[in-house]
């Protein structure tokens, strides 16, 4: 009863035994069972919206119903306040725009933005309240499975002969909804609807986000990828494979792709232009901004394990007589596109390498003074064509987070940060890094 | 001089597209097809070839809707049964495929201990280490450097070839034999025909190739080099099988000698083709073992894991994806300790491994027509009609003869 479900304040339901149960008109007669539920968007859970019923076997047919016009809905099944004989049976069911349970969600992959995973959804739990039901949780445990293959009280029944605390009858394969993001691909955009506020995405880190991504199948990859916004697109594509890159460029237009490269760091960019054959570099130097291009393929002359093809081109620089409180402000206002910000260089008029500073030491300094007084003694440096081995012997030795990279005039021309050095040691040394414990504080 | 770079291009691109099929294709011929062909060959003589070429059409047909379903949606075939036949179907039928490939797996390592015996070696000591390289080859290394050394077995399997040559065949023979077919309508007859048609697609084929095109992430623009690299693999694969008929028809079948087993194929052909055809012939059968028991176990892993939604392992760690690595080592073990028991009787694994093949393929393969004739997955990539009539008959005739070969097994 409508009435009974409105006292009882919070109820859960398992979409698992809504499906398929008997659906009985106002004149109790079956017009069919259950087949899926339509939800709308609303808040952070969506609600029910309207019901699909199916009858027949093995011609079948589907209707759809109102969710005004249900009386009752419950394990049992369903009642209609209006009478069968109004419905009216089409043979299709799966051509509705919104968001649909069985078609969408249940059997499908979604991305579980909470632990950072693509996982397979067993079942759904919603939430009777008044006289609508809300997506409440995804189950992907086992006791989901069971519960779909009808074994659910039989499992129950002896885990708890066994093992009464046993962690499998703790719910805690739930997913709250607010973490999901379906994957279901509108067949016109050929794009994702993006439901949660894109932060979510935001909030993980870039490289979990490139694994993620990396775990789609294609057209997920290119359906997603599509729908992201620019900030999350430069995140996901400098984190993934050279081959995914590729494919994911080949289906964006040009305009896209001049977007994406001008808001991704020049050593990810030159990272992926020295692999594309020339014509294809080419065309991509053509669609992005002119002065950032002529930095790229100015960084893409030198060769991939020399100090310039490590280093990247966005770093912080004053001239020596700016005061240190101006420095901070512009470092604060994001004026420049740079990563790392603990090493701050100091150059002359026409851009020779002075001396360097790190954020610490300008926090510490007199807010008046000229930044020159806050520099280190002395700052070491590598040249253009500087090796991998050279590079990393300074930095080991003078403890450096990122080291300046000058030209034979003594220009600064970039910096090389400890990540990129890393990664370079970490390929000569074990060649292939996989099956690494990774360890994360939450 | 530029038609020639663009013929250098398209070399290239099949290179890198191709494995999945010539690979599935030929696990075909493991240690049950090779057993069967050379029964096929010693008993019946040349008088069976001419049913590899309706058996070239089916493989091609039938693989090559994976291929296309892999490509279109980039899902595996288990992925795609779990999204649209829900979790019920995909359970039950993927319980019943672990089974089949456990059994399969058996006889895999019966395989290998078969050519352990033939190169003098002590089983207990080659089964263990066949069981241990398996698992080591997938547990340490990546799909690329797998593929790799799957590659390199389908080559061995060319000493087949060789071994054919060694035998000194009747051409003439041959090519007459296959172009008309010659029928006998003797019960033993029949059911050999069965027996070879029926060890020829697999259901567990379906998965495997479906899931190792879509890990290779292969473009629709690319898509008919995918699907030459299922034509050359269904071929390469028939002709071997057409070999080693050849080479039991060339020697035992002319001179009267009965076998059960590839192992008596190879004793007998010892005295009669010589040292050399001997051991190609038992190397052969150990290379095709031990291939097929790596597939085999690896890709009921990977469509279980596929459907029930878990991780999948090859590049993960035993934490992250432990269904998977446990159901790979469990199969793995379960397969080499069975050879292991003294005594153990191989005769009614080899008939369980084939009944359940016989009830999951009519599944598998209705399954993948209503797939692939699903628009909303497949696009303008669907079934032309008169391709659906041809896949529909050969389904038919495949089921047909897998239903006779289970009911068969049992009235034997």
């Amino acid at each position: 009863m409508i009435t009974s479900i409105a006292n009882a304040t919070k109820m859960f339901i398992f979409f698992s035994e809504l499906m398929d149960r008997p659906v009985l008109d106002k004149d109790g007669r079956r017009i069919g069972e259950i087949y899926d539920l339509i939800v709308k968007p609303s808040q952070v859970y969506p609600v029910s919206d309207g019901l699909i019923i199916r009858k027949g076997f093995p011609n079948r047919k589907y209707a759809l119903i109102n969710w005004q016009d249900i009386e009752r809905i419950d394990k049992e099944g369903c009642t209609l306040k209006t009478q069968g004989s109004a419905l009216n049976y089409i043979e299709v069911h799966d051509d509705k725009k919104e968001l649909t349970l069985r078609r969408d969600i249940l059997d499908q992959q979604v991305v579980d933005t909470y632990n950072h995973k693509v996982i397979r959804v067993n079942d759904i739990q919603l939430l009777i309240v008044d006289h609508a039901l809300m997506i409440a949780h995804v189950d992907i445990g086992g006791r989901g499975l069971f519960r779909r293959l009808g074994f659910e009280k039989m499992v129950d029944l002896i885990v708890n002969l066994f093992n009464p605390k046993a962690k499998y009858l703790k719910n805690e394969h739930l997913i709250s909804w607010k973490y999901i993001q379906p994957l279901t691909i509108n067949p016109v955009s050929m794009s994702i609807k993006i439901d949660m506020p894109q932060k979510n995405l935001t909030n993980i880190p870039a490289a979990d986000l490139g694994d993620i991504f990396l775990d789609l199948n294609i057209n997920h990859q290119i359906a997603l990828f599509k729908s992201l916004n620019l900030a999350n697109k430069a995140k996901i594509f400098t984190n993934i494979d050279f081959k995914t890159q590729r494919l994911l460029l080949e289906e964006s237009t040009d305009q896209q792709i001049s977007e994406l490269f001008n808001n991704i760091p020049s050593d990810e960019a030159t990272d992926f232009l020295e692999k594309l054959p020339q014509d294809k570099t080419k065309h991509i130097l053509n669609l992005i901004e002119n002065k950032y291009s002529k930095r790229l393929s100015q960084l893409l002359g030198y060769s991939g394990d020399s100090a310039g093809g490590l280093m990247t081109t966005e770093y912080i620089a004053f001239a020596k007589d700016t005061p240190v409180q101006s420095a901070l402000n512009q470092i604060k206002e994001r004026k420049f596109k740079s990563e790392p910000v603990q090493s701050i260089y100091i150059i002359d008029e026409t851009g020779h390498l002075i001396n360097a500073t790190n954020l610490r030491r300008l926090i510490m300094a007199g807010p008046e003074e000229p930044i020159q007084n806050s520099a280190f003694p002395k700052t070491y440096f590598v040249r253009l064509d500087s090796s991998v081995k050279e590079v990393a012997y300074l930095m080991e030795k003078y403890k450096y987070f990122a080291i300046p990279v000058v030209d034979e005039n003594n220009i600064l021309q970039g910096i090389i940060t400890v990540d990129d050095i890393l990664s370079q040691l970490i390929a000569f040394a074990w060649r292939r890094l996989k099956k690494i414990k990774i360890f994360q504080a939450t | 001089m530029r038609k020639l770079k663009s013929y250098w291009v398209k070399i290239l691109i099949f290179l890198s597209v191709m494995g999945p099929g010539i690979i599935t294709a030929n696990v075909d011929n493991d240690a049950g097809g090779i057993t069967t062909y050379s029964v096929a060959g010693a008993h019946f003589g040349y008088t069976l070839i001419w049913s590899f070429i309706p058996i070239i059409i089916a493989l091609v047909i039938i693989q090559e809707m994976c291929s296309r379903m892999a490509i279109v949606t980039g899902k595996g075939l288990a992925d795609l049964i779990r999204e649209e036949f829900g979790v019920k179907v995909t359970f039950y039928a993927m319980t019943v495929l672990v089974f089949s490939n456990i059994f399969n797996t058996i006889s895999e390592f019966a395989g290998i201990a078969a050519s352990a015996e033939l190169f003098g070696i002590s089983k207990y000591l080659l089964v263990p280490i066949c069981a241990l390289f398996v698992w080591w080859l997938i547990v340490k290394g990546t799909y690329k450097s797998v593929e790799k050394v799957f590659l390199v077995a389908c080559l061995f399997y060319l000493c087949y070839i060789v071994s054919g040559f060694l035998s000194k065949p009747d051409w003439k023979m041959i090519a007459s034999s296959s172009i008309s077919p010659q029928f006998h309508f003797d019960k033993a007859y029949v059911f050999m025909l069965i027996g070879v048609v029926g060890t020829t697609i697999a259901p567990w084929m379906q998965f495997y190739q479906q899931s190792s095109i879509v890990e290779k992430g292969i473009k629709i623009e690319n898509y008919k080099y995918s699907r030459l690299d299922v034509i050359i693999g269904a071929f390469i694969v028939n002709i071997i099988a057409i070999f080693i008929i050849i080479v039991c028809a060339n020697t035992l079948f002319a001179n009267g000698i009965r076998i059960e087993t590839a192992k008596d194929a190879a004793l007998a052909l010892k005295p009669l083709a010589g040292q050399y055809c001997f051991y190609l012939f038992a190397f052969g059968l150990l290379n095709a073992s031990v291939f097929s028991a790596c597939i085999l176990p690896l890709s009921t892993a990977y469509s279980v894991c596929e459907g029930m939604g878990w991780e999948i392992g090859v590049n993960r760690t035993f934490k992250e994806a432990p269904q998977f690595y446990s159901l790979y080592t469990a199969i793995i073990a379960i397969g080499a300790a069975v050879i292991l028991i003294p005594g153990v009787k191989l005769i009614p694994i080899m008939l369980i491994s084939q009944a359940t093949n016989g009830i999951l393929l009519p599944f598998v393969l209705v399954f993948m027509l209503l797939l692939v004739n699903n628009k909303r997955l497949m696009g303008k990539y669907t079934n032309s009609g008169f391709y659906n009539f041809f896949t529909i008959l050969i389904m038919a005739g495949m089921i047909l003869l897998s239903l006779i070969l289970f009911f068969t097994s049992f009235i034997k």
